[in-house]
């Protein structure tokens, strides 16, 4: 009896719930878009306005390059754009992490940003590494008060990073070379 | 002794002068630079027993950079010789009282522990700003090199040079722009 009720229930359901989550669009869905807010009279207007990228123009790719020495690459692993280009970034090159960050200086993933997980794991590692010292003060939540000299406690002071402990599966303890 | 030579002489046997900037340095590292030039190690002519040394002016101390987790990690310790005595102070709470003491303790720290130390550190300057007296400053005749570049912040970079800065990343062609 409580078979026959739940595939009734189950029969039933398909329909309602799955016409309400399909996906309507009468615009074009694969463009770069932005949020816009105007204001007509008494009326709200938000909408999704697709914008040209204009990183296209400035864009950096390996097999664009004439005479780059190739990087070395395990040919096992899946080979992103960043490890093909073979750049040397470290966490105070701003320029190049603040492309990888949403306004609000947070990561972006891995869906959009298209690395490798190692490349992933190396910017976002290096990006907070940057925020942490304070380089990247102005993509910040809007909360922050945007001066590294206001934080808080040791927070206040300058501070720089190993890039080589990002790979580290323990950071070394200064104390532990005093152990017998 | 000709002319030249005398001067050669005073030129060997003066004491020059140093002015090393010690913005977004580490001050373990850039100790070790220090001390070669307080202690003379620099010249050809050192000897324990010959006092060559240099003087240093270290300035802007307060701008001093430490690695990783350094600041709220590495404890200074201190005992006043009476029973619970003992402190430990925190790095960046001791720079919070005096942001020239983990320079000169580095420094002090990176010399071999002899009678000679004490009299070294006394040709040690450290100065918190950028100021420094007057008096000081017009004997300086040279500059350390710095160990470390000095990062640039990203609101200090033009607006235009980071819009035109070659980019790496593309967005994908769905992404909605936050």
């Amino acid at each position: 009896m409580a078979l026959l009720i739940k595939s009734v229930f189950s029969f039933l359901k398909q329909p309602i719930f799955s016409s309400s989550l399909r996906v309507f669009s009468i615009t074009k869905q694969l463009n770069l878009k932005e949020f816009q807010e105007s204001r007509n009279g008494n009326k709200l207007i938000i909408e999704a306005v697709s914008v040209p990228s204009t990183r296209t123009d400035l864009l950096v790719r390996a097999d664009k390059i004439q005479d780059l020495t190739p990087a070395v690459i395990d040919a096992e692993k899946p080979v992103c754009y960043l490890c093909k280009l073979g750049l040397d970034i470290k966490h105070t090159d701003v320029l190049i992490l603040s492309q990888f960050v949403r306004s609000d200086g947070c990561m972006l993933p891995r869906r959009i940003t298209g690395l490798c997980s190692r490349q992933q794991k190396k910017v976002g590692t290096m990006v907070s590494m940057a925020q942490k010292a304070g380089l990247m003060i102005n993509l910040t939540p809007s909360r922050c008060k945007k001066d590294p000299k206001q934080r808080y406690g040791y927070k206040k002071f300058n501070t720089y990073f190993d890039e080589a402990t990002i790979f580290m599966k323990k950071i070394p303890d200064q104390r532990d070379k005093f152990k017998r | 002794m000709s002319a030249a030579k005398r001067v050669q002489q005073w030129a060997t046997f003066a004491r020059t002068w140093h002015i090393f900037d010690c913005k977004w340095q580490d001050p373990y590292q850039s100790a070790n630079i220090i001390k070669k030039y307080l202690m003379g190690l620099h010249k050809p002519i050192y000897h324990p027993m010959n006092d060559c040394g240099d003087v240093v002016v270290c300035i802007n101390s307060r701008e001093i950079a430490l690695r990783g987790d350094d600041w709220r990690k590495r404890a200074y310790f201190h005992h006043t010789g009476y029973p619970g005595g003992a402190s430990w102070t925190l790095a960046w709470e001791l720079h919070n009282k005096d942001p020239t003491m983990i320079i000169k303790k580095a420094v002090y720290r990176a010399m071999k522990g002899n009678l000679q130390r004490r009299h070294t550190m006394e040709r040690l300057f450290i100065y918190p700003g950028e100021e420094i007296p007057e008096d000081i400053k017009q004997n300086v005749s040279n500059q350390i090199r710095q160990l470390r570049l000095v990062p640039q912040r990203l609101d200090h970079i033009p607006e235009e040079e980071v819009q035109q800065y070659p980019k790496v990343m593309e967005y994908p062609p769905d992404y909605v722009l936050k």
